[in-house]
This record gives C-alpha cells, sequence and structure tokens, in this order.
C-alpha cells in the first residue's frame, strides 16, 4: 500500500516537473462548474449511480458524487458529459 | 448545427427501466452511442437516443436486464415517409419547385436607371422596338448588341451598360452632360450680322468683322450691322483683296413692339354631373382584361388609376390591377365677367413679359390697354424694348485678283 502510494508521488512530482497535463498522465477527473447549474465532467469511467438528487460518478482513480436537486443529464458520451439542475456539493470518495 | 444534424438523422425519445439503468448507460457510451437529455423519475429514465443507435441497444437490453419502450419519435426519417403519403401536397411542392425553375428563365422586370433627357417612355419603346420586353426569355436577350444598339441610338449616351439581376434586367445609362462642342470650321466664307427688326442702336461691342453701323444710328430690319468682309488694303489705299470672317457682336437694338391677345366673352365649361362609373383591370404584362361594360355616359372623361401590389414589384412579377373612372360631364357655356377676364388676360401679358425677359430683353416703357371688341376682350400693349439684335447671313461675295478665303499675306 506504502509502494503504491510512493509510487504515485513519484509520477505526480515527475509529471509536475515536466508541466505536462495532469489529467491526461495521472488519469484525474476534470470538472468545470458553471455556477451552481451545470457542470462539465472528463475523464470518467461511468456512472455508478443517478438519481433525482445524487450522481455518483467512477473515476480512474477515485469517485466523485454530485449532490443536488432536479439533476439531468444533458449529454453522456464515453469522452465527457454534461449535467445540469441545483447542484449543493461535490465530494470526491 | 446540431441540432440540425439529428434532426436530419432522427432520434428517439425513449423510457427505460429494469435491472441496471447505469449499466445501460455506461455500455451506450462505451459503445458510442450517443444519449441526451437523461432524467430520472422514479424508477424510469427517460432519454434521447439517435436512430442508429437504438438498433445497436438489443445486446446493451439483454446485458443489463433493463426494458425499453420507445416514446416519441423526431427527425426527417420519419417525417418525410408520412409526407409522401400526401400525394397533393408533394405534387402541389414539385409544381411550385417547377414553375420557379421555368419563371426564372424570362425576364419579368426591366429597370432603367441614368437617364434625364432620355424619357423613360422614349426608352421603352426603343427596347419594344428590339424585341426587349417583359416576359421574354432571358437566351433570346443579346446583352452586349442591346448595349451596342443604346450607343447607337441615343448620341447623347456615353456609356451603356445591361445586366441581369435574377429575372430583372437592369440598363444603366449615362448621358453626355457637357455641352456639345460642334467642330469649328476651319474655312469660312464669311458671314454678316443682319437686323432681325428696324430700330435705335443703343450698344454695339464687335468682336469680328466690319461695323457698318454705329451708336445712335437708326436701323432698318435686313441692315447689315456687321459685315463679315475685311478688306485688305494697298498701299495706294485701294483693296487689294477680302478676307472673310463670321462676323460676331453683341449689339442691342431698342425698337417698338407690339403685343395683342384677345378672349372670347363665353367659353365652354364642363360640369361634373357626380354620376361615376369605375371598371376595375387587371393587366400581367401586356395583356389587360376589363370588367366587361357598354360605353357608360353619353360624354365622360376617364381617370385611369393602376397600382403593382408590393409584393408583386419585390418579385419583379409584371402584375398590375387597377381601375378606370368613368365621370360624366356636361359642357356648359359661361360668360367672363369683367373680372375674370381681366384675371385671365393680365395672367396672358404676365407670361409674355416673363418670355421677354427670359430672353433678356429690357423693357423701357410699356403701354397696356384692355377693351373689347365684337365678341372678346382684347388686350393691346405697345412696348418699347431694348434686345439684343443680329442674326447670320452669308457675305456678298466680291471678285478681287487674289481670292483665298482665310489666307491673305498682310504686308502694307
Amino acid at each position: 500500500m506504502k509502494k503504491n502510494r510512493d509510487r504515485n508521488q513519484r509520477k505526480e512530482q515527475f509529471v509536475e516537473t515536466l508541466k505536462l497535463p495532469k489529467d491526461i498522465c495521472m488519469g484525474a477527473m476534470k470538472v468545470t462548474l458553471t455556477g451552481n447549474s451545470e457542470a462539465w465532467i472528463e475523464n470518467y469511467r461511468g456512472i455508478l449511480e443517478y438519481t433525482e438528487n445524487q450522481i455518483l460518478l467512477q473515476g480512474k482513480t477515485c469517485q466523485a458524487c454530485f449532490e443536488g436537486t432536479r439533476l439531468a443529464i444533458d449529454y453522456y458520451t464515453n469522452e465527457d458529459m454534461k449535467i445540469s439542475g441545483c447542484i449543493t456539493c461535490i465530494r470526491y470518495l | 448545427m446540431i441540432e440540425l444534424l439529428k434532426y436530419l438523422r432522427g432520434y428517439l425519445r425513449i423510457r427505460v427501466w429494469g435491472f441496471s439503468p447505469e449499466r445501460f448507460m455506461n455500455l451506450c457510451s462505451n459503445k458510442g452511442i450517443l444519449i441526451w437529455n437523461i432524467v430520472r423519475e422514479g424508477d424510469v429514465y427517460y432519454m434521447n437516443i439517435n436512430l442508429r443507435g437504438f438498433w445497436a441497444l438489443r445486446p446493451i437490453v439483454r446485458k443489463t436486464g433493463t426494458r425499453v419502450a420507445v416514446l416519441e419519435r423526431y427527425g426527417l426519417p420519419f417525417f418525410l415517409p408520412r409526407l409522401l403519403k400526401r400525394k397533393v401536397f408533394v405534387m402541389g411542392l414539385l409544381l411550385a419547385a417547377a414553375f420557379w425553375i421555368w419563371s426564372s428563365l424570362y425576364i419579368w422586370n426591366i429597370e432603367i436607371s441614368g437617364n434625364y433627357q432620355i424619357t423613360d417612355d422614349v426608352f421603352q419603346s426603343f427596347l419594344k422596338e428590339n424585341q426587349v420586353t417583359v416576359g421574354m426569355q432571358k437566351r433570346d436577350l443579346d446583352i452586349e448588341e442591346l448595349e451596342k444598339e443604346i450607343r447607337r441610338r441615343f448620341s447623347q449616351i456615353t456609356w451603356a451598360s445591361a445586366r441581369l439581376s435574377g429575372t430583372k434586367l437592369l440598363i444603366d445609362i449615362k448621358e453626355n452632360d457637357a455641352p456639345i462642342v460642334s467642330p469649328e470650321k476651319k474655312e469660312t466664307t464669311g458671314t454678316d450680322l443682319v437686323a432681325e427688326y428696324g430700330g435705335r442702336v443703343v450698344s454695339m461691342i464687335v468682336r469680328s468683322g466690319v461695323p457698318k453701323v454705329a451708336i445712335g444710328d437708326e436701323v432698318e430690319a435686313g441692315c447689315v450691322l456687321v459685315e463679315g468682309k475685311v478688306p485688305i488694303y494697298n498701299e495706294d489705299a485701294t483693296v487689294r483683296e477680302y478676307y472673310y470672317v463670321d462676323a460676331d457682336a453683341d449689339i442691342v437694338i431698342e425698337h417698338r413692339m407690339e403685343f395683342t391677345d384677345s378672349l372670347p366673352f363665353d367659353y365652354v365649361r364642363k360640369e361634373y354631373t357626380g354620376r361615376e362609373k369605375t371598371r376595375y383591370f387587371f393587366r400581367f404584362g401586356g395583356q389587360e382584361w376589363k370588367m366587361p361594360e357598354e360605353s357608360p355616359f353619353l360624354v365622360y372623361d376617364s381617370l385611369i388609376r393602376e397600382s403593382r401590389p408590393l409584393l408583386f414589384e419585390k418579385l419583379s412579377i409584371p402584375i398590375y390591377t387597377g381601375s378606370y373612372t368613368y365621370r360624366e360631364y356636361v359642357n356648359v357655356e359661361h360668360r367672363y365677367t369683367d373680372e375674370e377676364a381681366k384675371v385671365l388676360l393680365n395672367e396672358k401679358l404676365m407670361t409674355f413679359l416673363a418670355n421677354l425677359q427670359e430672353k433678356g430683353v429690357q423693357i423701357i416703357e410699356k403701354d397696356v390697354k384692355i377693351g373689347v371688341d365684337g365678341q372678346s376682350w382684347i388686350l393691346y400693349g405697345d412696348f418699347l424694348v431694348q434686345e439684343k439684335a443680329g442674326k447670320s447671313a452669308d457675305t456678298e461675295k466680291v471678285e478681287t485678283g487674289v481670292d483665298t478665303p482665310g489666307e491673305s499675306d498682310t504686308d502694307e
């Protein structure tokens, strides 16, 4: 476990030194928010759960949970997706 | 743009429910099936899916244990078959397109611009002579030839351009607004200036020629004022030869001028009875259709009103509508009152005086009388005027030993 963390840290250091984009190299999820009504997400694996009040997404390294009311998915493709509604909270699990 | 593409390809609104709708969505995105507007209501998901993606759903549905139901269909693939069922509508559409294409082969409007001296009517009749009319086929029109013909026919047009803009023929011309300069005569046989009327010479400025009268002289009509025959003398004061020129001078002659005009006591005036009849017409190009009607009144005049609906004007379609209004009248004899007659005669006098003033005639004295002569009013005016005089007339030739007009040696 510790070995894995060390590897990750080294990788992050390497990416930062070379100024490479983190979302591509580290597989991090990229979330762009417009106010609290729209969220545009890239670099995810899929939807784990979708209800009106919560959308749980599986990323490459973590999970992200969007909470709010009247949540809807404007579009959903392999590359990116857009969530609209009243977003009240984003949690990383 | 994306919306248009989606519409062209067709899409469906579907309802998805069952064991794992989230997995259904993930598999869709993995397989590259576009889904959008996903909304959850209770246990049911509603989403849009493109038509091609819908046909590839079966394995996904089976794998995820979900069920799919189509709610609505959108787009051209669904609209077209429905449209094609309406045969009359499709036929109308095709006919409209065919008519549109067919009518674009003709000229439906001719616009002329840049003409000031040549009136539209003159130009229209010229175009008619050359078989350029509204309703002719575009392919029958030879634009270059038309431009050449315009320049050939109207000498004052210095530049002509014709072009077709859609179904409109635009003719743009430029007229020569500079004064027409006649080529200078190199050789002249000589001309005199002759008085048109008798009187007293009050002013005289001679530019070329030999003056034959002086200021203060009384002259008669036909008298030579300036001679175009310039003598060249020998040393012994005899005339060696004559040098012929065009006499040119500003001569003002004071003379008497008379003006008489008459106005009959009676005149005939049109009096409208108030009875009118209107007859509507419809005109397409040169063809006119009128409402059938016999001769409306015994004595009448007609008023024509013509208009073109804005839509047809914009579309350059030569459709005109209008009406003929026939107004009945009777000819009633009237007699001028003294005041009326004086006003009318005065108007005539004023017009005459204005004409004189336009010609540059100066009035020194005037004596105007209005009287009655048998059956009419008479206006008699006697004026003393100062007027420019001198009209050209050929110089009388004199045979001398050397006769080379325009060329002479001037040694004295």
